[in-house]
């Protein structure tokens, strides 16, 4: 304990229970798990750890904050040493905490709790792994793709999307969709949302993923991808700041005020609750080669957790068959067990979208942003000036300008 | 005055009609005031999100155990800056300014390794432990302001007739100073009401969380339930609007009386 760094006199008379139980590595001691959700996937959490329990496992004392408040509290835990066992991170986030030591290597652990990593897709594997080591274990693989509202396709006369339709039909389509209060496409200004178009176009973020130096956004083919979003964006297609500051993309899509916008696989149960809206997914359109940015959680496990043992046995469980057909069933993961991701508990064609298949075709090409301790600053530096370059009308190359002004010297920290 | 009310009265307003509005609607376009028909159903829907009973009883627990505290310990605090003298006493204001300019995020850390080191960091009470340094020194001065109306001679006569400290706080300087002690609590008791911050950071288990966290963490339910995160805000507005409804007699009677 840290208590001799406190020593004051009269509140030690009080801290002589402090230490509580001691340190119980059996495979079912009581473990501690956060993760950031809304309250209805926090429900879907809530309800793997009940089957959890039924199954045999420990107890799991699960702690379910926002997604604003989760990268909080944990920061505060690990610093003060108060860390959960297990807790769920995008792989966006999760290099800083392997970074100051915090993430146990989990590979090994979940090898001794009969977990086989071949049964699983590789991309999210790949992009939780660091220093050569499998450090969190992925529950899903999602990606980026454009939802579309077929009522509002049928309405205009416009064909449905096509699996490999180019980026020029994509534009085309945008256009003949908005009109009479509808505009035709939304995507928000930020790296996740561009980085399959600047890949498509044979272009890169960084100049090398695994160890990067510096952005390469204003590099040509990076640039030209780019440009055609703000082309695109100067058609008037798009929804303008001030309709979307009046009232969000999803919410815009849900009343039939925007045809298509692009996201991950997140936003499938909200869409759901729409009585009277008919949607789908379909491919991200092609600039020149098919790319996709993966989307992924994974849970990791502290260093400092006195009960790996049993913290490994639940990540097991909630990566394995039951756990992964949960999650699936709450509508929100692309799972990744391969064998759960392919079963009906995700695919079923009879719960919207009917096209899941989507987000399996898009998992060859799919790419994921540098996994980097400074990244998620450099995410927010590249979201701020494309805000300005998409919204402000700001020029793209004074914008290009700046994200290397600002994110280069992170990227080199 | 009235007008003034209005301005103040609408967002409750608002959150009230929309907390009878029908959920798992499409969102509407602008401003859809009137609920027809009223949905009384989202407040039992409520439960199904977050243990209301138990945060609600959470948060009574630490505001009665919390506010008492705060009012004791920063008038205590106050007198002391006001009867010290000279140089003494401008460090003493110095200091309690110096610590009001200390960012909030800057104290989670340390807080959380102390506590957890006294093993106190998982009670429902956790967070009532700040009222111990007086929450915050801001009521501190506020005492100290009030006090200093009081004149120096009454204060020096009441120790010449061989009164404690102590006594010469409770019997001479607290009666004198009940306005500030009624705002002290007002300010401190709606502090301890709607705080997230600190049970987010402090307070371990989800069960000792009091009802400000749970409705935080209903913040980021999609559109379609938003009826629900209202109905939600009024059962944890509710209270705290009742207990000013009640005090606001003698609040303002203390107020005027001073």
């Amino acid at each position: 304990m840290r208590l001799t760094l406190f020593a004051i006199p009269a509140l030690l008379v009080l801290s002589a229970c402090a230490d509580g139980a001691g340190a119980d590595d059996s495979a079912t001691a009581a473990i501690t798990v956060q993760v950031g959700a809304d309250p209805e996937e926090a429900a879907v959490y809530r309800g793997l750890v009940s089957a959890y329990r039924e199954a045999g496992g420990g107890e799991v004392d699960l702690v379910t904050v926002t997604r604003d408040d989760h990268l909080t509290r944990l920061s505060t835990a690990f610093a003060s040493g108060a860390a959960p066992d297990v807790f769920l991170v995008n792989y966006r986030q999760y290099a800083p905490f392997v970074q100051r030591g915090a993430v146990r290597p989990i590979g090994p652990l979940l090898s001794a709790a009969g977990v086989d990593t071949a049964d699983y897709y590789e991309e999210p594997l790949r992009a939780f792994t660091y220093d050569g080591e499998l450090q969190c274990m992925p529950q899903n693989i999602s990606s980026l793709v454009v939802y579309w509202n077929r009522g509002l396709f049928a309405q205009a006369g416009v064909p449905a999307p096509a699996a490999d339709w180019t980026w020029d039909e994509f534009v085309a389509t945008a256009k003949a969709l908005t009109g009479g209060g509808v505009r035709g496409v939304g995507m928000d200004p930020s790296i996740v949302r561009m980085a399959p178009f600047v890949w498509s176009n044979g272009g890169a973020i960084v100049d090398d993923d695994a160890a990067p130096d510096h952005t390469t956004l204003h590099e040509p083919p990076a640039r030209a991808a780019l440009q055609a979003v703000v082309d695109l964006i100067g058609t008037g297609a798009t929804p303008d700041k001030e309709q979307l500051a009046a009232q969000g993309l999803p919410e815009r899509f849900m009343t039939g005020k925007v045809a298509m916008f692009l996201s991950s696989r997140v936003e499938v149960p909200a869409l759901r609750e729409q009585r009277g809206l008919d949607f789908d997914v379909a491919a991200l359109p092609v600039m020149g080669e098919p790319a996709s940015v993966l989307h992924s959680d994974a849970y990791c496990v502290a260093a400092e957790s006195e009960n790996s043992a049993a913290a490994a046995r639940f990540v097991a469980y909630a990566v394995g068959r039951q756990g992964q057909t949960l999650t699936a069933l709450g509508g929100r993961t692309v799972p990744s067990l391969r064998s759960v991701a392919t079963s009906p508990a995700f695919l079923s064609p009879t719960r919207a979208p009917a096209s899941s298949q989507v987000f399996l075709d898009a998992i060859p090409h799919l790419r994921h942003t540098p996994v980097t301790p400074s990244w998620p600053e450099v995410e927010d530096v590249i979201g701020t000036q494309l805000e300005r370059a998409f919204t402000e009308g700001v020029p793209l190359d004074e914008v290009l300008a700046e994200i290397r002004a600002q994110a280069d010297p992170l990227l080199r920290r | 005055m009235t007008a003034l009310s209005v301005v103040f009265l609408a967002p409750l307003a608002v959150m009230l009609l929309g907390s009878l509005q029908r959920p798992l609607q499409p969102p509407p376009n602008g401003l859809d005031l009137w609920p027809d028909p009223a949905e009384w159903a989202n407040f039992a829907t409520v439960s199904r999100f977050m243990p209301l009973g138990g945060l609600l009883l959470n948060s009574l627990l630490l505001v009665v155990v919390a506010v008492p505290v705060t009012v004791v310990v920063t008038s205590m605090a106050g007198l002391a800056i006001v009867t010290a003298r000279g140089a003494p006493r401008r460090w003493l204001v110095a200091v309690s300014v110096l610590m009001l300019l200390v960012p909030a995020a800057a104290l989670w850390v340390p807080r959380v390794v102390l506590l957890r080191g006294l093993g106190l960091a998982d009670t429902p009470v956790t967070v009532a432990l700040l009222a111990l340094a007086g929450t915050t020194p801001f009521y501190v001065l506020l005492f100290a302001l009030a006090y200093s109306r009081i004149p120096a001679t009454l204060l020096e006569a009441a120790t010449l007739e061989g009164m404690s400290p102590f006594a010469v706080w409770r019997r001479v300087a607290l009666p004198l100073a009940r306005p500030a002690a009624v705002a002290v609590a007002a300010l401190s008791g709606l502090y301890y009401w709607s705080t997230f911050m600190d049970p987010l950071t402090l307070v371990s288990s989800p069960d000792n969380w009091p009802v400000a966290l749970g409705l935080r963490n209903l913040t980021e339910m999609e559109a379609a339930l938003y009826p629900v995160h209202l109905a939600a805000a009024v059962l944890v507005t509710a209270p705290a609007v009742l207990v000013f409804g009640l005090a606001q007699r003698s609040f303002f009677s203390s107020v005027e009386r001073s």
